[in-house]
Formats: C-alpha cells, sequence, structure tokens
C-alpha cells in the first residue's frame, strides 16, 4: 500500500544564524498554486516554468505589502530533491524576514515540515537510501572540511554496500534456519552449528569495527570534542575565550566561577572542534558546585581530547593533582597547559614528570599559537581524521545498529549452544535492525525466500 | 401452504471448517443447520492423512482448548503420533498424527449427530437469499429455501470445482464428489468477489504392491500424547509406521520426459495454488539440479489398503503418474488404486473478511474454510471455530470475539488472513508466528483457556481441572524463584562435574535451572530436602524448565507483546463521530475510517504510516487511552 501524502511542506532550509542568505523549502503537488499565490515575478518569464531562476517580490496577499525580495528556483516532479514539485526561495539572511516569508507561505496553503521530511520524502520517492539521507543532512550542516568529506563519501554508498552485505549474509542464514524449522521434514540439509557459530563471530567482529566506525563518524561529524579541565581559577574560561577570540565565558579571579559547562565551535585547520569549558575540578564546596563537577567528568567521558590547564604562578595543590590524575585516567589524548606565564613562576617542572607542557599566558595572549597547533597535532595522529573509513549515522540508525549488534552478539554466543528457534529469533532482529540502518527493507520475508531457495513440500 | 424452516445459524458445507462451524454455533445454543451436499462424506480428508506439524499441530492444540472438536477426533481417530522438531526448540516443537481417514470422518458425523441444537441435511445449496442489505436465508438445488440470521458458508474447494488430468479436465469436486454450482454467482451477485485457486494430490498405491524392504520406516512415538489436554499423557502404544522412499535421477527424468503433460506447461489450469505443496512437476522445473526427492509413504487407515504417496502430487496424466511413481525404487510394481489430480475451485478474493470471519461485502455472512483462501483441514477447522463461535455471539447480542495474534496461531492465522494480499493461499506455519515463542506447544492451556471459558465452550469442570493444573505450574514456578539458596561444598561440586561452572553467591533456584546443561530433577538433587513438593508429570516439567530457561528470550517477546496488543486495542474503523479523527491529516483519518482494516496493529503491519505519522496518531489516540503507549519508534518493528 502506498503512502498516501496529499499534502505541501514548506520549511526554512538553511540553519538560523549561519549563512547571508536565507533558504526556503516547498514541496508537494501544491507548490506551484502556492507560489503563485504569493510570488510576483520581476521579469517577463511566465511562472512557473520547470528548472528556472526567477527574481521577483514575496507578497503578502492580503495587505499588498513586499515582504522580501527574492529568487526562487522551480523543481518539476520527479525531477527534485524530494521528488515532489519544488522550489526553493533564496530570501534575505536576515531571520526576521526568512520567517515573514516562511509565514505567508504557511497562510498559503503550505503546512510546518516536520524536521527532516523533505529528505523523508526524498527517500520514499526512491531519491536516495537512508545512509544517503544522513548524509545529505549533515553535509547541509557541515561546518568543516572533513565533516564534508565525510558526508560524500556517505553519498557513494560504500557504508551502505557494507550494512547490505552484512544483512544479506545474515539472511542467508536465517532462511537456512527458517526452512529447516518450518518444514523440518523436507530433506534440509541440517544446519551446521559449529559454521555457523564461526561465521557470526566473523560477522559480528566485522560489524563491530563498523559499528567503531560510525561511533568516531558522529564524533567527527559533531564536531571533536576538546575538553579544558583545571582546578578553579586556573584560567580555563579565559583560554578559552582567547581560543573563541571573543568574551564567552565569564571570567572573574573568584574561583569557581564557571558553574557549568559550555560548548563553542571553532574551527582549526580543516577540523571542526566543539570546545568546552568546565567547571574547575576541586572537592566541591556546595550542592551546585557538586553538580558542575559532575558534569565535568561527563564532558571528560564525551570528550575526544583533554586540555588541562594549571596555573604557573601558584604551588601545585591536591586539586592540581586530581586534574593530573584525571587526564590520565581518561584514556584519552590529552595537552597539559601552564597558564599564566606572564607571573611569577611557583609551579615546578617537575609537577609535570616530563610530560611536554605549552606555556602560555592567556591574559597576555602568549603560547596559543603553540596550544592550537598542538591540538592539530592530536587530531591528525588520532588517525580520525582518516575519514574514508568513517560512518555517520543518524540517532535511530545509531540506536539500530546497536541493536543489531547486539542481537548479533547474543547469536553469535549462543550458536551451538541455544536451540535454533531462539537462534533464529535474535538473527531475525539483527536482519530487521541492519534493515533499518540502510532502510532498504525493514519487512524481513524471511518465508518468501525460504520457498525461493529450497524445495519445499510434498 | 408455504413453509419454510427458520433456524438461527446455517452452516454450509459439513467439511473440516463446517464442522467445527456448526459445532461451536450450536454448543454456544444457536439453533443451528447444517447444510451439505453429500452426508456420507463430512470431514472428508481429500487430500494427506495428517493432522499437525509445526504450526498445524498448533492450531489443533488451541482448537481443543477453545473448546473445538478437531483435536478430541484425531486424537481418538490417529493410527500414528509423533513429536517434530524436539531437538530445535520449544518453539517450533510439535505433535503430528496420521489420520484413519475413515474413523475420523465416522466419529466426526456420529458427533454433530449427537449435539443439541444442531439440525443436518443434505443440500446442494445454490442461492443466498438477502433481505435488505442483509443474509436471510438460502435456497437449495432442488427449490427448497431455509430462512436464517446468520449463514457461515465454508463451501472448501467445490466452488465451480474442476479436475484437471493432464489434457483432460471435467467439473467435479474432491474424491468424484459433485462441483457446487450456482452458490458462486449468488456470492458474486451480491457483492463477494471470487477468484480461481487450485491445488492437488497425489496418487494412493495399494499397499500389497509395494516393496517395503525398499524405503526407510518412520515409527512414531508411543509417548507423544494427544492434542487435547485430557489426553495429553495418553499412551499411543499400537501405532502404524510410515515409510520413506526416494524420487531419484531416474525419477526427475520420468518426470521430465511428461512434462509437457502437466497442466503446468498445457496451461489449462491457473498457476496460482498452494506454495508449500507444490507438485512434483513444479518442483522438477523449479529445481532442475535437485536430483533427490523425498516420498513419504503414509497409510491411509487401520484398515485401509490404500498408501498416500506424499511428495508425488500432480495433475499428470495416469501413464505419466505410472511411470513416475514406478521409477521409484520400492514402487517398481506399486498398482496406482487413485490417481493424483489436480482441481480449481473459486475462493474469495483478498481482503473481504474481518478477523472474526465475518464478511466484510454482506453482512450476517460468515465464510471459514478454503473459500477464505486458506489451505490445509487445520487452517480451515480454525476458522469454522472462530466462524460459528461469531454467528452464534452475534445471535445473543453479544460482543464478537477473535484471538490475539499475540496469544495464539488462530490469532496469526485470522489477523494475517485478514489483511493478506498475496496470490497464493494461505498456510500457518511458525514463520507467521512472530511471537512464537510465547506461542508454544505446551502453552496453549495458558494462553487460552481463559478465552474458551469466556465464550462458553469450555465448561465450568473442565476450567477448573485446567485451571488447577497451568496454577501448579506457575505456583511451581514462583515457588523456585522464592527459593533462595547457599550452594553447599556437595552442590558445588556437583555443578563443576556438570560443567556448568562454580557457584559461589546465593542464588534462587530458578537461577540455577537456567544454566544450560541443569535439569529440574537435577535442581531437585541438589535441593534435596529444601523442599517439599515437586512436579512430578513429565509434561508439567517440561512446560516448568522451559519458562525457566529462556525467561530472557520471553522478557525480550512480551515487551513486543505488550505493544501489539496496544494497537489491537485500537478497534477500526472508528466512527467519524470520533472527534480525535478531525484532528488528523485527511490521508490518515481515511485510513482510520475505511473499512479495509480490524485493528490499528494491521494498519501497521501493512506499512501504512510512516513513522511520523504514528507518532502523531499516537499523541492524538493516547489524549483517552489509560494504558502506557511504547514509544513508536519501536512500532515499526
Ligand atoms: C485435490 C486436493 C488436494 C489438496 N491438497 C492439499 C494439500 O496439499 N495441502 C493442504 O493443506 N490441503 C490440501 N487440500 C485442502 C484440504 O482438503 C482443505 O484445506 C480442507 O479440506 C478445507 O476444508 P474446508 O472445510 O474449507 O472445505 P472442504 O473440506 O473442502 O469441505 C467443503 C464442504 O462443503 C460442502 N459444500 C461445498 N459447497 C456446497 C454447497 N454449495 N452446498 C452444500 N454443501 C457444499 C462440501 O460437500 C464439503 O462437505 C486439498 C484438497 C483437495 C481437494
Ligand atoms: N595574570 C594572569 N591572570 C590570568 C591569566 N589567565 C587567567 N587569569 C586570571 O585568573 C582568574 C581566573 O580566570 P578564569 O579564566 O576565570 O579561570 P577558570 O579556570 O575558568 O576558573 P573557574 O571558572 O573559577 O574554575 C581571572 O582573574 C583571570 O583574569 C593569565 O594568563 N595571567
Ligand atoms: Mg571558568
Amino acid at each position: 500500500m502506498s503512502k498516501v501524502r496529499t499534502d505541501t511542506i514548506a520549511a526554512v532550509a538553511t540553519p538560523p544564524g549561519r549563512s547571508a542568505i536565507g533558504l526556503i523549502r516547498v514541496s508537494g503537488p501544491a507548490t506551484f498554486e502556492v507560489l503563485k499565490k504569493i510570488f510576483k515575478t520581476g521579469g517577463k518569464k511566465t511562472f512557473p516554468l520547470p528548472h528556472c531562476v526567477y527574481y521577483g517580490s514575496i507578497i503578502e496577499p492580503g495587505s499588498g505589502l513586499t515582504a522580501d525580495k527574492v529568487l526562487v528556483t522551480t523543481f518539476v516532479a520527479p525531477h527534485s530533491y524530494t521528488g515532489e514539485n519544488l522550489v526553493e526561495i533564496s530570501t534575505h539572511g536576515n531571520m526576521v524576514v526568512v520567517s515573514k516569508v516562511l509565514q505567508i507561505i504557511l497562510l498559503n496553503g503550505a503546512r510546518g515540515a516536520e524536521a527532516g521530511e523533505f529528505t523523508r520524502r526524498a527517500f520514499l520517492n526512491g531519491k536516495m537510501d537512508l545512509l544517503e539521507v544522513e548524509a545529505v543532512s549533515q553535509l547541509l550542516s557541515a561546518g568543516s572540511m572533513s565533516q564534508a568529506r565525510l558526508a560524500l563519501n556517505q553519498l557513494d554508498g560504500l557504508p551502505s554496500h557494507f550494512v547490505s552485505r552484512v544483512r544479506s549474509r545474515l539472511l542467508d542464514h536465517l532462511v537456512q534456519l527458517e526452512a529447516s524449522l518450518n518444514f523440518p521434514e523436507d530433506a534440509i540439509e541440517a544446519i551446521d552449528e559449529h559454521l555457523l557459530a564461526r561465521d557470526l563471530k566473523k560477522i559480528l567482529a566485522e560489524l563491530q569495527i563498523f559499528a567503531d566506525n560510525a561511533r568516531n563518524g558522529s564524533m567527527v561529524a559533531g564536531g571533536l570534542k576538546v575538553a579544558l579541565l583545571g582546578r578553579p581559577n586556573s584560567g580555563k574560561s579565559s583560554i578559552m575565550n582567547y581560543m573563541l577570540g571573543r568574551e564567552r565565558a565569564i571570567v572573574t579571579e573568584v574561583a569557581g566561577t564557571t558553574r557549568d559547562t559550555l560548548e563553542e565551535s571553532l574551527m582549526i585547520g580543516n577540523y571542526s572542534i566543539k570546545l568546552i569549558d568546565t567547571a574547575g575540578l576541586r572537592e566541591p564546596g556546595d550542592r551546585i558546585e557538586a553538580i558542575g563537577i559532575e558534569r565535568t567528568r561527563r564532558a571528560v567521558d564525551e570528550a575526544f581530547a583533554l586540555i588541562g590547564v594549571f596555573d604557573g604562578a601558584d604551588s601545585p595543590d591536591g586539586d592540581d593533582r586530581l586534574v593530573m590524575a584525571e587526564l590520565e585516567r581518561a584514556g584519552k589524548p590529552f595537552l597539559v597547559v601552564r597558564n599564566k606565564a606572564d607571573l611569577a613562576q611557583r609551579l615546578p617542572d617537575a609537577f609535570f614528570e616530563g610530560k611536554q607542557q605549552i606555556v602560555v599566558s592567556a591574559l597576555k595572549g602568549y603560547g596559543l599559537d603553540q596550544l592550537v597547533a598542538d591540538l592539530r597535532r592530536v587530531i591528525e595522529e588520532s588517525g580520525l581524521a582518516e575519514y574514508e573509513d568513517l560512518v555517520l549515522l543518524g540517532a535511530q540508525q545509531s540506536t539500530a545498529l546497536e541493536k543489531a549488534l547486539t542481537a548479533l552478539a547474543r547469536a553469535s554466543a549462543g550458536a551451538g549452544q541455544m536451540y535454533q528457534d531462539m537462534l533464529a529469533i535474535d538473527l531475525e532482529e539483527a536482519v530487521r535492525e541492519l534493515g533499518r540502518v540502510n532502510g532498504e527493507t525493514v519487512d524481513v520475508n524471511t518465508l518468501d525466500l525460504v520457498f525461493e531457495r529450497f524445495c519445499i513440500g510434498k | 401452504m408455504k413453509e419454510i424452516k427458520h433456524h438461527q445459524v446455517i452452516v454450509v458445507g459439513a467439511g473440516h471448517a463446517g464442522c467445527e462451524a456448526a459445532l461451536a454455533s450450536a454448543r454456544l445454543g444457536a439453533d443451528t443447520l447444517l447444510l451439505t451436499m453429500n452426508l456420507s462424506t463430512i470431514a472428508l480428508m481429500p487430500c494427506n492423512p495428517s493432522i499437525g506439524g509445526p504450526g498445524k499441530g498448533h492450531l489443533v492444540r488451541e482448537i481443543g482448548v477453545l473448546g473445538g472438536e478437531m483435536a478430541a477426533c484425531i486424537d481418538e481417530t490417529c493410527i500414528q503420533m509423533k513429536w517434530l522438531n524436539t531437538s530445535k526448540g520449544p518453539a517450533v516443537r510439535s505433535r503430528r498424527a496420521q489420520a484413519d481417514k475413515y474413523l475420523y470422518r465416522q466419529r466426526m458425523t456420529q458427533t454433530l449427530f449427537n449435539s443439541p441444537n444442531l439440525t443436518l441435511r443434505q443440500g446442494h445449496v445454490t442461492e443466498i437469499l438477502v433481505r435488505n442489505g442483509c443474509v436471510a436465508g438460502v435456497k437449495l438445488e432442488t427449490g427448497l429455501q431455509f430462512e436464517c440470521d446468520r449463514l457461515v458458508v465454508t463451501s472448501g474447494t467445490y466452488l465451480n470445482s474442476r479436475i484437471i488430468l493432464g489434457r483432460e479436465t471435467w467439473p467435479g469436486g474432491p474424491q468424484n464428489q459433485s462441483p457446487a454450482i450456482g452458490l458462486s454467482d449468488s456470492l458474486e451477485k451480491y457483492g463477494v468477489p471470487l477468484r480461481r485457486l487450485q491445488t492437488a494430490t497425489p496418487p494412493r498405491v495399494l499397499k500389497s504392491s509395494v516393496d517395503f524392504t525398499k524405503l526407510a520406516e518412520l515409527p512414531g512415538d508411543p509417548d507423544a500424547g494427544g492434542f487435547l489436554w485430557e489426553n495429553r499423557l495418553r499412551r499411543y502404544d499400537r501405532q502404524i509406521s510410515c515409510f520413506l522412499a526416494f524420487a531419484d535421477a531416474e525419477s526427475v527424468e520420468a518426470v521430465r520426459r511428461n512434462l509437457s503433460e502437466s497442466p503446468l506447461m498445457l496451461g489449462n489450469i491457473t498457476n496460482v495454488g498452494p506454495k508449500h505443496c507444490p507438485s512434483i512437476d513444479r518442483k522438477i522445473m523449479r529445481f532442475p539440479d535437485q536430483l533427490k526427492h523425498q516420498i513419504f509413504v503414509e497409510p491411509e487407515g487401520w484398515e485401509s489398503q490404500e498408501l498416500y504417496l506424499q511428495g508425488l502430487t500432480t495433475g499428470m496424466p495416469p501413464a505419466a503418474q505410472r511411470e513416475i511413481v514406478r521409477s521409484v525404487k520400492g514402487l517398481e510394481n506399486a498398482v496406482i488404486m487413485r490417481y493424483g489430480y489436480a482441481i480449481e475451485y473459486d475462493a474469495l478474493a483478498p481482503g473481504l473478511i474481518r478477523k472474526t470471519m465475518e464478511s466484510r461485502a454482506l453482512k450476517g455472512l460468515y465464510t471459514a474454510g478454503q473459500l477464505n483462501g486458506t489451505s490445509g483441514y487445520e487452517e480451515a477447522a480454525a476458522q469454522g471455530l472462530i466462524a460459528g463461535i461469531n454467528a452464534a455471539l452475534s445471535i445473543k447480542g453479544r460482543s464478537p470475539y477473535w484471538p490475539s495474534r499475540t496469544s495464539s496461531y488462530m490469532g496469526v492465522l485470522v489477523d494475517d488472513l485478514s489483511i493478506w494480499q498475496k496470490p497464493e493461499p494461505y498456510r500457518i506455519t511458525p514463520g507467521h508466528a512472530e511471537f512464537r515463542l510465547t506461542l508454544r506447544d505446551d502453552s496453549a492451556e495458558r494462553r487460552l483457556m481463559r478465552e474458551g471459558y469466556g465464550i462458553g465452550l469450555v465448561d465450568e469442570e473442565r476450567f477448573r481441572k485446567i485451571n488447577e493444573w497451568t496454577t501448579r505450574i506457575e505456583d511451581e514456578l514462583a515457588s523456585l524463584d522464592g527459593l533462595s539458596l547457599f550452594p553447599s561444598g556437595e552442590m558445588r561440586e556437583k555443578l563443576v562435574s556438570s560443567g556448568t561452572g562454580d557457584l559461589k553467591k546465593r542464588v534462587s533456584a530458578c537461577e540455577i535451572l537456567q544454566r544450560p546443561g541443569i535439569s529440574y530433577q537435577d535442581v531437585r538433587n541438589l535441593l534435596g530436602e529444601e523442599k517439599k513438593e515437586w512436579l512430578s508429570a513429565a509434561d508439567e516439567i517440561y512446560s516448568l524448565e522451559t519458562e525457566i530457561k529462556y525467561r530472557g528470550y520471553f522478557e525480550r517477546e512480551s515487551e513486543k507483546i505488550a505493544r501489539t496488543k496496544f494497537l489491537e486495542s485500537i478497534r477500526l474503523p472508528l466512527s467519524v463521530v470520533d472527534t480525535r479523527v478531525s484532528s488528523l491529516a485527511p490521508h490518515i483519518a481515511e485510513l482510520l475510517l475505511s473499512d479495509q482494516f480490524d485493528d490499528l496493529n494491521q494498519l501497521v503491519r501493512k506499512n501504512c504510516l510512516s513513522r511520523s505519522e504514528l507518532a502523531i496518531l499516537f499523541t492524538v489516540l493516547r489524549q483517552d487511552s489509560e494504558e502506557a503507549v511504547g514509544d513508536p519508534e519501536v512500532l515499526n518493528d
């Protein structure tokens, strides 16, 4: 049964605040009707011809007032992004103007699109598979070259080929199992559980690597998280502000100023970084601080790399040692910074136990180039920059992949131990969830395949 | 003087569907008339002499629990009883019986004759009478008329049926019965569209002409027990064996030589037949490289001198059949008593039946069995039971009954059937049941007993007995769960020596039983005197062990079951006056208002809604639902 979709949707396609022009998309059967009501072309060209660009005005039908001068690009089904009739309206970037134009569109026959609905329509109209869908949404919001390359890798379909292949290997086993379970007397070769177990183990290992790549992919895609860690007053917020080039975090001489984690994006070379300022680490003085420190620990867990900040002008105390221990415990790449180098130094070199310190003054602004250069080296050395292997998954796809992994792990552990009917259930789940990762097929019509592949029946 | 007899319910056809329908209806107190073309062929098995197997056996068990007749009848008339799939797991383990076809018919006929509220008459129904858009009665070939409030049609493979044997074809029903002519037109006239389906049966050979020394013997299991709860521990010491032969390269060659005479090649038959019982011609055509095919040689009764050749189904002409049969080792001199044949018949077009077996097209009409596009005795009986129950319930003004797909194969059957869109006939297998770990053979009573009692086909006495039994298992489960123990040194030694590893902390008895290789008996030995009462019946122990050992699986399944149940609980179509509908997008509202689906789960299963549409629908429906709704994401499963 095909899905009945009769309505026309509209939404702003540019993320808020990011660009100089605003892009609004309208898609669906009534697209051109809507536009005819509100768009007046500047030239003589008849509107709408397929695949043309028009310059003109968006007019509010009631008042006759011009909301904005815009460019309208027309696409006719099925040759559009969504596979439906579609226009793209480029407005001036000001958010007020953009939302005014959108409002006019919504009052004249379109409804607001749900998140991802354009891409979903594209998917439903056979324009792309799910991994490609994900790539597109990432490409649109890619802030860095490495993110964009990752999205492009995805559009090539390499990861989806991998998932299809794994899925079909598992499906082969499942079909074999189901044949034997459903038709016990049809002389279907007995299943060699030993072989099955071996093969499942192999597939599981491959899928685990894929899942790792997906986890790394989502790290790159969301911006690599780098957390600033240090005892209160060591100058974390000052460093953050300096790297961002603006006063983002509050800086005071009161220890414990930053009480919650703060995230900001910045580019380092071709990499998109999410810099995280944290509450200073120490034995908490009050409940709010305790919560802040709890969050700091979480930030450490989520981070890709850490920067330890130490106050060079002070002699080391227990909190500094706590910070150092935390850096070492996390098992992630980290850098150590001696801050406040403009003041008289009381932090002995011995404290760093031979670790390469980066000497910095956040106040005077020196030493920070070295910090940026070192951070870049850390990223490059991590291998995460080798985006060829990385995989991007959306939230639902990640969930599906994790479910598939769990089910497959159960099947792999159970093969040869567990009854075949239980095995089949785990395998079925793995196959279905993998189908969901790709979006190619969610239904698993195992029985049909059994009949296709085996000579069943009396 | 005009005298038209009136009955509350009329059932047309005394095949496996019709017998169950008539009995259920009469037993529920409706004045019921069973009309059939030939009173001498009630409950005829025109094809294989067996009942049960994976999925089918589950149905028979469930029929027994709900108060149907098939289970009781086959338990009494079988010549062999056997467990299948025992090594493959509790979900697919099932019984199969070889039937004495003749005794089965006799016993079923007796049961019908002895049933209060039930009248039997021979008659060929040619017309349905309709008044005010609602079924009002039937008319026979003889001109006689009968009136009714509800009509259950179970015409099997008889509607406009045609026999095909090579190039020869003629109007005819199964086993030289007459075809039913007229009823098809009448159905179509009242808006019930039909389609053509086909099936076929293999030749039967004379027992004394078979060389059994060349065949492998397949005996039954004396302690397989019967299908009916009351017979679960019954021993079948006297049984007849089946035999296994093989069609090899020579037979394949014999089929190939004769393929030009196959109805499939001749094209004088519709191509749409049951996927799971293809003819030998079709098998050879589809799997040309397979040079070995099993032939099960099955006796048709204690006294019968005929053997059924499962695996050699065909509608090829007699000479070809002879050649093929004789190419099989052990059948070189076989004498064919009845030739195989193909049959083509009218069945309902898909999408016309509700889960209650009531027609979507004509009020007061219920249909069941092969007519609904299924194939198989068990499938027919299950539907007949549901149809008969609902015909009677509606007479009594009670709300309709349908089993849930979360709690029975019957539920799976009626649910699948009411939205089945594939061209080929439907047959039940465990592959259709997504909750098959729960729908086990051994759990049938626990799943359905209350429903049977609620409907009224299970009486107080039987309910009480079965209830005692299920309670015993459940209590024992709770007791083992509650029994926490610290393993003694002796116990730990035993655990180590049994290979499941040491145990150093306090655990429940269930946790010990969950370990691979540990049985209930082992736990009992381990615990010694710590517990006084123990289960002793093998079936109870089996059920208990299964419940405990695969708990993790059951728990995962039961989460999904809860979601499906919720979806099933939203009955469709919604009413136009339902205020919730107005807040939905028009295309969704249209789906919910149209009479295509019985509940929301069907809509979800048919993938009619996208995830986000479902999510919206849920928010709307949840507004006045008490039940917790799972996250719709998982609903797309
Ligand atoms: C040749 C052949 C091969 C088969 N092969 C298989 C197989 O391989 N596998 C399988 O699972 N099943 C097979 N079957 C199907 C199996 O026989 C049916 O599934 C089962 O019998 C269906 O039961 P039913 O109650 O629906 O119909 P039936 O058992 O066919 O009973 C129909 C009843 O309705 C009566 N009737 C019909 N029309 C009228 C009328 N107008 N008026 C009065 N009475 C009427 C008939 O007399 C009969 O009593 C085969 C059947 C045949 C004939
Ligand atoms: N002289 C000097 N002072 C600095 C330097 N960096 C930071 N400071 C001062 O140190 C104090 C604390 O700086 P913050 O950046 O707020 O330190 P923080 O680590 O974020 O502190 P909390 O948020 O309280 O954990 C402020 O008074 C800053 O002006 C530096 O390089 N030199
Ligand atoms: Mg701070």
